[in-house]
């Protein structure tokens, strides 16, 4: 557990807490050696020698103050390390999250980080002070304990030594159970709350069909398997920490018996008798204590095993040298028999396009024309424009820019080539120019504010109290979805890069700032253009045709060309005329 | 939620912050277990009791031993004492535990009924995307929350309050004076408790701002890192973040630093060690001056250095507490949202026909989106909403089957005021199928017979085909029985046609529906317009349009601007307006005309 927590931090920043570390268990030390210090002061008052008596006090004194610069030292030590335990793991975090290929954010996983990077990091630079400094102090003190009173009388250290295994299987014992039952406990709080969410989703589809008012019965289901679960793990923890405090107990017992035994047989001083049951008895406490610590151990762990598979996370390899781009100022792109598979749990949440994989895909795509995509959903799509930008690396074959392999090219030079408008769109929690002007830090007011006319931006600043310096909320929260894409429209136009990529999920627009959008996009002349195409319009005007089927090209080429060929896209054409024609009503007389 | 996150200091008690204002729903919320809970208490104390007997006995064990002549019987009886009082003490401990957590575990499940139940007759309209993660923080994590409260720390407070006043108590009997000596350094604690509390009270909204601004900061770098990647500002948003987390650590070291020094000085004043030399020390002074016995300072040695670790456990009850508090307050606060009022005397529809009568509708005092709003459906027509986005089509739609309440004016299906209609009675006649479809987690067969749980399989098997997704769900490994979400993964479109299935087989005689619904899947999209055809026959229908041709053939169309009726009639009669609506036929038309090769 400790060396899982000093793993997360670096060497630099791990060797402070391993100080720390250091001075608990010093303080632990000299904490146990004050209270066998007791022995021979006892000893000496009950013989009645007074002097002797003062002479130890005196000592005793002396460790004490010892052990008090120890403890001062530790707890302003250990509030130092927590600090820098925070900002270290924040920077970890921060260094490595901005390194982790873009296909890694995914949104589940992005909720997730931002709980980690936050609660998670609490959580585990509090351990110090909640959880390792009580187990220290449980186990350090009374070792020491043990190991002193050797000095004293080597049949009660043995006594006390024989009773270590014994607590300690006490104590793996009663965790085994307990772990056991958490185990269940964990995955009935998560069927709840995933059951919670759905009722409170779907509470409009539930009441129309009369399953709010009779109650919903997964929900209902869900709370008595809790509630059961609960009772069980009470069935079985009660008894597992009572197991743990007798065998505590028992050992106390037998140092009790073994001891008056010997005191009564007069071959053990009662002075030292009575100073071990009193260092016997104050210690039951806190080792009885660090059972229902493992629990909280364990929760910390979780943080701490969840910030690691971040850390563990490998990053996009970046290119050795600063290579620069063979095909000059020429930005074409070019498949060359990509194959590509999401690895398990692959896009998580992603759409249904996300779960394709891409089986030898090999095109190109000419610099300065539009090519759309098009094909079922599941096709890999947006697979193929995640390449480009390079959520993740190729499993084989290339995926080329000007003649470069996107992995030859460094990251910030890639990600210049590019303007991407994709479905998920974020804003950050600033006025809506500051969002535009994130596509290019270094434009002019005019510029941004030109870029937000073509993406019809203006529209929404006319109707904000602040205008264009309205701010928009975290994660653009007073905008509607149509809105956000539109100020991500603007960022990209304000781009100006040489490479467009598009996720035409242009929606949420109604038809006149469509129309508007369309026009805008189709004056970013001399670009390369990827389009994920859903209209008719975009794909009869485009240079070239993709038509995507099971992670492949099936066909390529123009519009007419695929309509003469009469192969899957025709009839994919056909389709949609009809779908564009249909009238949900024919109308009886309406004509 | 910035204040809920403590980051606390390592080493020593917990920050002293003030003690938290006693929240009213707290008492009332566990008022149901409130009997266990005094049991759990009286278990504790006894228990707390029983654990100062070992003590006692060793006190004894020691004035027998040292007596010229020990009694071995007596001895062996003392011994027997001291065992059987760590027994009774876990035997109470462990009973009160258990008491405890089956009083808490009891609770939560009537709490997360009792919010459930609330929800189940808050306004639709209440449960937006927002307050669906308000609902999953209420009936889990505060409920968790108070399970500290109500699990451990009723027991374990009362177990620190009674073991030191009963040790006091036993002390003070056995002499007095050198009980003082025992407590002498306590006051200095206690002291600088006090102070630092007072003095740590005035940055406590301070720590929640400066705490406040690193979680946003976090969450901004996280979810944001997409869009700086991709347009090349890693390095500044990383910077952000960083300047948030270094701003965070300069403020706790302002903060806590000129508390931590006293802290960790009185703390050691009252730590074991030093305890236990100022009872040496003092005890010596007595028995030197013959005012006590050596054996008198055994109590002292072993009860004076427990007294502590108890005042620090009651510190961290104390957070505990206030979490719960906090905790319990949003409870109430969710419990305590108004719901709908179900009608006195309900009344049933006669026949269908639904009117809108001067309505007037807004998302609070400051947002109104409908104004005066009158129109008729009668049975059996369509009827559709078209305006430019945000005129209010989708609020409107949402007013019939009584996802919020009008303002004023009113909507009247069969001649009766929705709001006198009792809600089972209600979705009978009014059915919606929305462009946003989650499915349940549950079988096909169960998220299709939902409104009729008592349909039968052919049933629901027709309503499948009718909706085009028979085939689709027999290809599924377990057909009708596949569980959606685990064996049944839909596209979009998919899901929208089990949904339009679930519709019909619900078979309401008025409609509610957003034609985006048939565009949510580009590629299905021809399939879901069968399904919505076959759905949309016969039935009296509001539909909100987005594409002006799909309903060009309604029998009534409603053009709304900003929340109010601006034109009205059948597509020929309003193209001939030359109005609105002609202006937006025109520019779909755009579209149309551009691809009409």
């Amino acid at each position: 557990m400790i060396r899982e927590f000093l793993s997360v931090l670096d060497d630099r920043d791990a060797k402070p807490a391993r100080g720390h570390l250091a001075l608990l268990v010093c303080y632990a030390v000299l904490h146990g050696i004050v209270f066998v210090l007791l022995v021979p002061v006892l000893r000496a008052l009950f013989a009645g020698d007074l002097s002797t008596a003062w002479t130890w006090i005196a000592v005793l004194a002396g460790v004490t103050a010892v052990t008090c610069v120890v403890h001062y030292a530790q707890s302003m030590y250990g509030f130092d390390v927590g600090l820098k335990m925070t900002r270290a793991l924040h920077r970890r975090l921060g260094d490595h999250v901005a390194a982790l290929p873009l296909g890694w954010f995914s949104g589940n996983r992005v909720g997730r980080l931002g709980q980690l990077a936050t609660t998670g990091v609490w959580e585990v630079t509090g351990l110090p002070a909640h959880l390792i400094r009580p187990l220290v102090m449980a186990v350090v003190t009374p070792a020491t304990i043990a190991v002193a009173m050797l000095f004293f009388d080597w049949r009660m250290a043995l006594a006390l030594v024989l009773g270590a295994p014994v607590i300690y299987v006490g104590y793996r014992v009663t965790s085994r159970l307990l772990v056991r039952t958490e185990h269940e406990i964990d995955a009935a709080a998560a069927e709840f709350g995933g059951r919670a969410v759905e009722f409170a989703q779907n509470q409009a589809v539930l009441r129309a069909c009369g399953r709010a008012e009779s109650g919903y019965r997964a929900l209902d289901d869900a709370i008595e398997r809790q509630h059961e679960v609960g009772t069980r793990q009470i069935r079985v923890g009660v008894p597992a920490l009572l197991l743990f405090a007798v065998s505590v107990q028992l050992v106390v017992a037998a140092v009790f018996v073994v001891g008056v035994s010997l005191a009564l047989g007069a071959s053990l001083g009662v002075p030292e008798l009575l100073a071990l049951l009193v260092l016997v008895t104050r210690f039951v406490d806190p080792i009885v204590a660090t059972a229902e610590l493992g629990a909280a151990m364990r929760a910390a762990g979780n943080s701490l095993g969840r910030i690691r598979e971040v850390l563990e996370t490998p990053p996009l390899p970046e290119p050795a040298g600063d290579a620069a781009l063979p095909g000059g100022e020429r930005f074409d792109i070019e498949f060359d028999d990509v194959r590509f598979a999401y690895e398990g749990q692959g896009g998580g949440d992603g759409a249904a396009d996300g779960r394709a994989a891409l089986a030898g895909a090999a095109f190109r795509i000419p610099a300065g024309t539009t090519t759309a995509l098009v094909g079922p959903s599941g096709s890999g799509k947006s697979t193929v424009v995640r390449l480009i930008a390079r959520f993740w690396d190729v499993d084989g074959g290339a995926v080329r820019i000007g003649g470069a392999d996107v992995r030859d090219i460094p990251t910030e030079r890639l990600m210049a080539l590019i303007a991407p408008v994709f479905q998920d769109v974020y804003l950050f929690d600033a006025t809506i120019e500051e969002n535009i002007r994130i596509g290019r830090p270094t434009a002019t007011e005019a510029e941004v504010r030109e870029a937000g006319r073509l993406a019809r931006v203006d529209e929404i600043a006319e109707r904000l109290p602040d205008g264009w310096r309205s701010r928009v909320g975290e994660g653009g929260a007073v905008l509607s979805g149509g809105e956000r894409q539109r100020v991500s429209l603007a960022r990209a136009i304000l781009k100006d890069a040489p490479i467009v990529l598009l996720d035409e999920a242009t929606a949420a627009l109604d038809p006149r700032n469509e129309v508007a959008v369309q026009q805008s996009l189709a004056t970013m002349s001399g670009r390369t253009k990827l389009i994920i195409a859903h209209r008719l319009r975009t794909i009869v005007h485009a240079d070239q045709i993709i038509f995507l089927d099971g992670g492949e090209p099936v066909e390529i080429g123009t519009h007419e060309q695929l309509l003469a060929a009469d192969g899957r896209y025709a009839r994919f054409w056909r389709d949609r005329n009809r779908a564009r024609g249909w009238r949900l009503v024919k109308g009886g007389g309406a004509r | 939620m910035s204040g809920e996150v403590e980051a606390e200091p390592s080493g020593g008690a917990p920050p002293p912050g003030p003690e938290p204002a006693a929240p009213g729903g707290l008492k009332e919320l566990i008022a149901p277990v409130k009997s266990s809970l005094v049991l759990a208490a009286v278990l504790a104390a006894v228990g707390a009791i029983a654990s100062l007997a070992p003590f006692v006995a060793i006190y004894e064990l020691a004035l027998e031993l040292l007596s010229p002549d020990p009694d071995e019987g007596r001895v062996w009886t003392v011994v027997a004492i001291a065992v059987l009082g760590l027994v009774l003490r876990f035997l109470c401990e462990g009973t009160a535990f258990a008491v405890s957590h089956r009083a808490d575990n009891r609770l939560q499940a009537h709490l997360r009924r009792r919010v459930v139940a609330h929800l189940g007759r808050l306004p639709l309209g209440w449960f937006t995307e927002k307050n669906a993660g308000t609902v999953k923080t209420a009936v889990q994590d505060d409920v968790l929350a108070m399970h500290h409260l109500v699990g451990h720390s009723v027991v374990e407070f009362v177990s620190s309050a009674t073991a030191p006043v009963a040790a006091l108590l036993y002390l003070l009997f056995v002499d007095w004076r050198l009980m003082l000596v025992t407590i002498v350094t306590l006051p200095i604690y206690a002291a600088f408790y006090v102070i630092a509390t007072r003095k740590s009270g005035e940055n406590v909204a301070q720590y929640g701002a400066a705490l406040g601004r690193i979680n946003a900061a976090v969450i901004e770098f996280v979810q944001g890192i997409a869009v700086v990647k991709a347009f090349g500002q890693t390095r500044r948003a990383h910077e952000r973040f960083t300047t948030a987390s270094d701003d965070y650590v300069a403020f706790m070291e302002k903060w806590i630093s000129p508390v931590l020094k006293p802290q960790s000085v009185t703390s050691a004043c009252v730590s074991p060690p030093v305890i236990l030399l100022a009872v040496l020390t003092g005890g010596a002074i007595f028995v030197g001056q013959g005012w006590v016995r050596a054996v008198d300072l055994l109590p002292f040695a072993l009860l004076g250095v427990g007294l502590t670790a108890p005042l620090v456990a009651l510190g961290y009850t104390g957070n505990d507490i206030r979490s719960a508090g906090a905790a319990a307050a949003r409870i109430g606060v969710l419990l305590a949202t108004p719901t709908m009022t179900d009608p006195a005397e309900p009344r049933v529809p006669a026949g269908n026909l639904v009117e809108f009568d001067h309505v007037d509708f807004g998302y609070g005092p400051e947002k109104q989106v409908l104004h005066d709003v009158s129109a008729v459906l009668r049975p059996g027509t369509v009827t559709a909403l078209v305006g430019p986005s945000g005129a209010g089509k989708s609020t409107l739609a949402s007013l019939l089957p009584r996802f919020f309440d009008v303002d004023r004016g009113s909507i009247r299906i069969g001649g009766v005021d929705l709001r006198d209609v009792a809600t089972a009675e209600l979705y009978r006649h009014v059915g919606f199928v929305f462009q946003d479809v989650r499915l349940l987690r549950m079988s096909v067969r169960d998220n299709i017979r939902l409104a009729r749980p008592d349909a039968d399989d052919a049933a629901v098997e027709s309503a499948a085909r009718s909706a085009q997704v028979h085939d689709v769900v027999q290809a599924l490994p377990r057909g009708y029985d596949s569980v959606v979400g685990e064996d049944a993964k839909f596209s979009g479109g998919e899901a929208q046609r089990v949904s339009i299935a679930r519709a019909l087989l619900a078979d309401t005689p008025v409609l509610v529906l957003d034609e985006a619904t048939a565009f949510a899947d580009a590629q299905s999209e021809a399939a879901i317009q069968d399904a919505l055809s076959e759905l949309a026959a016969g039935r009296t229908l509001l539909v909100i349009a987005h594409r002006l041709h799909t309903v060009a053939d309604a029998d009534q169309i409603l053009v709304l601007d900003e929340g109010r009726v601006v034109e009205r009639g059948r597509h020929a009669d309003l193209l001939r307006a030359n109005g609105l609506y002609a202006r937006l036929w025109a520019a779909g038309e755009h579209d149309v005309v551009e691809v009409g090769a």
